[in-house]
């Protein structure tokens, strides 16, 4: 009998520590008075050269592509530099034309607007295809069947980047045009919703098949090797090379400063690990130095599309 | 304090049940509560992280285009969530871009929680006066840059309340549980506890001699009613106190009939009537009970009736035993006594009863006890049986038993004890001695009658001689005188050898009625004379009635002269006073005589044997010892009796003047006679 009790007594004194240990918790609050609250003012920023990247991909790419070419300037002209991230194409125009962006980057199109408010390209970017032009291209499904040239392309769903954009929409429709068809050819032609990113969005929704055909720039389907199958996407054709990505200084801007970055830009050099880091971060092979007169065919087309406003 | 076990069975399962149930849940309840606590926990961690780290992941854009409205409603978003209690986002400086706070912003929780570079995420429990909040920040991060960091408050208030409602239903479960167990408990242990109160209580008539109780299912077929079989001289055909697998023997050709009961119990598991009959174990148990009850039954009842014929036996045995006057006994091999008869118990004075469980030493004189002891133990030892006689003294008197003690071996073949008897044997032991007496005195006759009958007659010759020779010679001469003692002393010899062929011829009596006190005073004056001369008086006290008997009045006479004469002997010469006495008592039809003297009396040893012939108390040359063995004899021929008594008794009456004699008490002859008589071989009286 007593035996027994004794072992009740045991498991009893093994059990409940066992209940009630697990109980326990070791973390120790910090202490805080959510009552003594104050009203936050922001302090004042500090002036600075403004850069922006034509809202082309979403701002996240964008910051990513050009942290560290900003970074490099900075640190190479000692000017205080920061990129800025307007929504929009028409946007980036307005901030250009309002002087809020000292230092755009941009499709030659809204170059072309750009230079109409004054700005004036100081460098252009050689793609990483080594040519300092680049191309627009339009894409299908590899499945449709309906559609394999470019005059199939009559009467089906057309989306395209934006109304702005260079190669996902202005080089294709030059494209379209040589080949006798219109806008009112289609049966919609929308672009891209919302902010940034814009050249991923007509890939995936071709892919996704709401709309038929798309139209991008040069290279957008290796921003997306990571989203989809490329194998589902086929190139149906590519636009003529038009002169590429351009730098361009707002109106006003110092000269001095417009120069400093210049030339830290061209002493980019590829071959130099530090600088291909840089280079490939922006999607860029290097940087070289660019005339308004460069962007004339892009003058022409945009009169021949009649966008020449 | 022993409470437990006289607890119902019934609350002892609902107690088990319950204590199993509370038990688990003392003992879940806390680890359970707290592992759902910490698992909530952790489950509100993650899903706070995931906030914070969706948020800041969304905040991403909005940062970069440093769109604060988006930025407001992103936060503002969180904090629609139930149990967020802000959200805030710093600028990569720590500056509050925006946050859910309605008046200012509490500028503790800026620093309260930080995470540090490279580290995804930080949760930090703080606590407000009341309540606890978990803190997370979560970097917003772009490639390797860092933008600024999201900042989330998880109430854990709210977290508790969760974890306090899961324990609540928790406890409300178990304690439906423990509710639900009871009652099925209850509802279980009634069905259960009735079945068992029932055998207990059936249990419990047996034990009062009620053995007619029936504590199985009343309910299922009988065998021979589902397998319709007709064979009536099965034992189990119209059994219905019994199932069938309960009976041995039964003929069903399904059945197997050898064997034991589980042997039997295994080919009735494939049974039809077994699979519709048998239940559970407590079904079981009742059947095996009745089962149990029957049987007990009849072996009582056979035992009852062994018990009356072992009764019966018993008492013909202790009859037998106790009519019996041998006297029976029979102990141990302890040599302690086991039983007795009434004889036995009789003879050592004690009841049957206390005889039980004494030894010879408690029962017997120590030398009697003594021998029994070592005679019984030789017999034990031996084993040979004894057959005896043995005499014992007791009462004044020697005792004959014949002692047959015999072993009483057990059904192993080894001694258990003994059986003695002892039979009294004093009687026959008497007739024995008489016997040998008789054929003595047989051939002492035949012997004493041829010497006397050839003595006799030369006797007669020198008798006849010398009276010649008398009157031949002168009357005053010394030869007569010689002659005259010749003759007399001739005459004595005559006498003798007349006693001796009186005493050795079985001479045919010559009875006749005569009167008793003429025979008397016959011898009287016979005698008278010559007593005188030895100074002896007698007096005679004779009944005036004059009975007349039936007798031979020579036999008679003489026997009153031995007896007169044989008074005369015990005065031992000194002289003294015989006193004759007749009594005629009618209604008794006897006439008596006494012959008392107040002489030496006779030793009370001496007065067993003086009727035994030739002996005799008297000097070698005084007495041949036959006179009062003859007058027995004679006295016996007549059908009398005759004893003596001495000292004479104080009431009979002896003169007290009467002449003095050797003194001693004195002797008293008591002779009855019967009036009536029957003639030889039944017939007519011979007349006088």
């Amino acid at each position: 009998m007593r035996f027994r009790m004794t072992t009740w007594a045991i498991l009893l004194a093994l059990l409940v520590p066992v209940a009630f240990a697990s109980g326990c918790s070791d973390e120790k609050p910090v202490k805080v008075n959510l009552s003594k609250r104050e009203d936050l003012v922001a302090p004042r920023m500090v002036e600075a050269i403004t850069y922006a990247y034509l809202p082309q991909y979403s701002h996240t790419i964008s910051y990513q592509r050009h942290r560290r070419l900003l970074e490099y300037l900075r640190k190479t002209t000692g000017l205080p530099l920061r990129q800025i991230f307007p929504d929009t194409f028409e946007e980036h125009v307005k901030m250009v034309e309002r002087g809020e962006i000292d230092i755009s980057y941009s499709n030659p199109f809204v170059y072309v607007r750009l230079a109409k408010a004054g700005a004036q390209a100081f460098a252009r970017v050689i793609e990483p295809s080594g040519e300092p032009n680049f191309r627009g291209q339009i894409i299908a499904r590899s499945d449709n069947a309906a559609i394999n040239t470019i005059n199939d392309c009559r009467g089906k769903r057309w989306i395209a980047v934006d109304p702005n954009s260079a190669g996902g929409y202005l080089f294709p429709l030059g494209l379209f045009y040589n080949h006798g068809i219109k806008l009112s050819d289609f049966e919609t032609v929308d672009f891209a919703p919302g902010p940034g990113g814009k050249q991923e969005k007509v890939v995936l929704a071709v892919h996704a098949g709401v709309y038929d055909i798309g139209t991008i720039r040069k290279g957008t389907l290796d921003v997306v090797r990571n989203k989809i199958d490329l194998g589902s996407i086929r190139v149906l054709a590519e636009t003529r090379a038009y002169p590429g990505w351009v730098y361009a200084a707002r109106k006003g801007l110092d000269p001095a400063v417009v120069d400093a970055i210049a030339r830290a830009m061209f002493a980019l050099n590829v071959d130099t690990a530090e600088h291909r880091a840089i280079l490939s971060a922006a999607g860029m092979k290097g940087i070289i130095p660019a005339r308004d007169i460069d962007y004339d065919p892009v003058r022409k087309l945009a009169e021949k599309l009649n966008l020449d406003r | 304090m022993r409470i437990f076990p006289r607890l119902k069975f019934r609350t002892k399962l609902n107690l088990g049940m319950s204590a199993i149930l509370v038990g688990m849940a003392v003992l879940l309840l806390p680890l359970i509560g707290t592992m759902s606590a910490n698992s909530l926990v952790e489950e509100s961690k993650k899903r706070g992280s995931a906030l914070a780290e969706g948020l800041s992941v969304r905040a991403v854009d909005p940062l970069l285009a440093r769109d604060f409205l988006r930025l407001k409603n992103m936060v503002d978003e969180q904090s629609s969530v139930e149990d967020v209690i802000y959200a805030f986002v710093q600028d990569k400086n720590g500056f509050v871009l925006v946050h859910t706070f309605q008046k200012g912003f509490p500028v503790d929780l800026i620093d309260a929680n930080k995470v540090a570079t490279g580290q995804p995420l930080h949760i930090q429990l703080l606590a407000d006066g009341s309540r606890r909040i978990y803190d997370f920040a979560a970097p917003v991060l772009v490639s390797d840059g860092r933008l600024g960091t999201v900042r989330i408050g998880l109430s854990q208030a709210r977290i508790q309340m969760a974890v306090q409602r899961q324990l609540t239903l928790m406890a409300a479960l178990f304690a439906g549980a423990l509710i639900l167990a009871t009652s099925l408990g209850t509802v279980f242990a009634r069905r259960v506890t009735a079945r068992l109160g029932r055998l207990r209580a059936h249990a419990e008539e047996m034990l009062t001699g009620n053995l007619d109780t029936f504590s199985g299912p009343e309910w299922g077929i009988h065998c021979w009613e589902k397998q319709q079989c007709n064979t009536t001289q099965c034992p189990a055909y119209g059994e219905t106190r019994r199932r069938c697998w309960y009976i041995a023997g039964t003929m069903c050709p399904d059945c197997n009939n050898e064997g034991n009961f589980q042997c039997r119990l295994e080919s009735c598991r494939r049974c039809a009537v077994y699979r519709e009959n048998a239940g559970d174990e407590i079904q079981d148990l009742a059947e095996t009970f009745d089962v149990m009850a029957l049987s007990l039954k009849s072996h009582i009842e056979e035992l009852r009736d062994a018990e009356r014929n072992l009764r019966d036996q018993q008492r013909l045995t202790r009859t037998i035993l106790d009519v019996s006057p041998d006297r029976v006994s029979l102990v141990d091999s302890t040599m302690r006594y086991r039983g007795c008869n009434k004889s036995f118990a009789e003879s050592v004075g004690m009841s049957l009863a206390e005889i039980e469980g004494k030894t010879d030493f408690d029962l017997f004189p120590e030398a009697e006890a003594e021998e029994r002891h070592m005679a019984a133990r030789d017999i034990l030892q031996s084993g040979r049986r004894l057959d005896t006689q043995l005499m014992v003294e007791a009462g004044g008197g020697e005792h004959w038993f014949h002692v047959v003690c015999v072993p009483v071996f057990n059904d192993k073949g080894h001694i258990d004890g003994l059986l003695r008897t002892d039979r009294d044997i004093s009687d026959i032991k008497r007739y024995e001695n008489q016997l040998i007496q008789a054929q003595k005195m047989e051939s002492l006759g035949l012997l004493a009658g041829g010497v006397a009958h050839e003595i006799n007659t030369p006797l007669g010759i020198i008798l006849g001689y010398a009276q010649l020779l008398q009157e031949d010679v002168d009357a005053g001469s010394q030869i007569h005188q010689d002659l005259a003692i010749i003759e007399k002393q001739t005459q004595v010899c005559k006498k003798i050898v007349a006693d001796l062929l009186g005493f050795s011829r079985q001479t045919q009596s010559a009875k006749r009625e005569m009167c008793f006190n003429n025979s008397v005073m016959e011898a009287v004056s016979l005698v008278r004379h010559t007593l005188e001369l030895d100074k002896v008086e007698i007096i005679t006290q004779l009944d005036d009635r004059y009975p007349i008997i039936y007798g031979d009045p020579e036999k008679l006479k003489q026997a009153w002269i031995n007896l007169l004469t044989n008074a005369r002997d015990a005065m031992a010469g000194q002289g003294g006073t015989i006193l004759i006495r007749t009594r005629l008592d009618t209604p008794g039809g006897i006439v008596s005589l006494w012959v008392a003297d107040n002489g030496s009396g006779i030793a009370e040893e001496a007065l067993k044997k003086i009727f035994d012939p030739f002996y005799s108390t008297k000097a070698v040359d005084k007495g041949t010892g036959l006179g009062l063995s003859v007058s027995f004899g004679i006295i016996e021929d007549h059908g009398g009796d005759i004893r003596a008594e001495s000292p004479v008794p104080k009431d009979f009456g002896f003169p007290s003047d009467a002449k003095r004699g050797a003194g001693g008490g004195g002797t008293v002859f008591e002779v009855n006679l019967p009036l009536d008589h029957e003639g030889p071989e039944g017939g007519e009286p011979e007349k006088e």
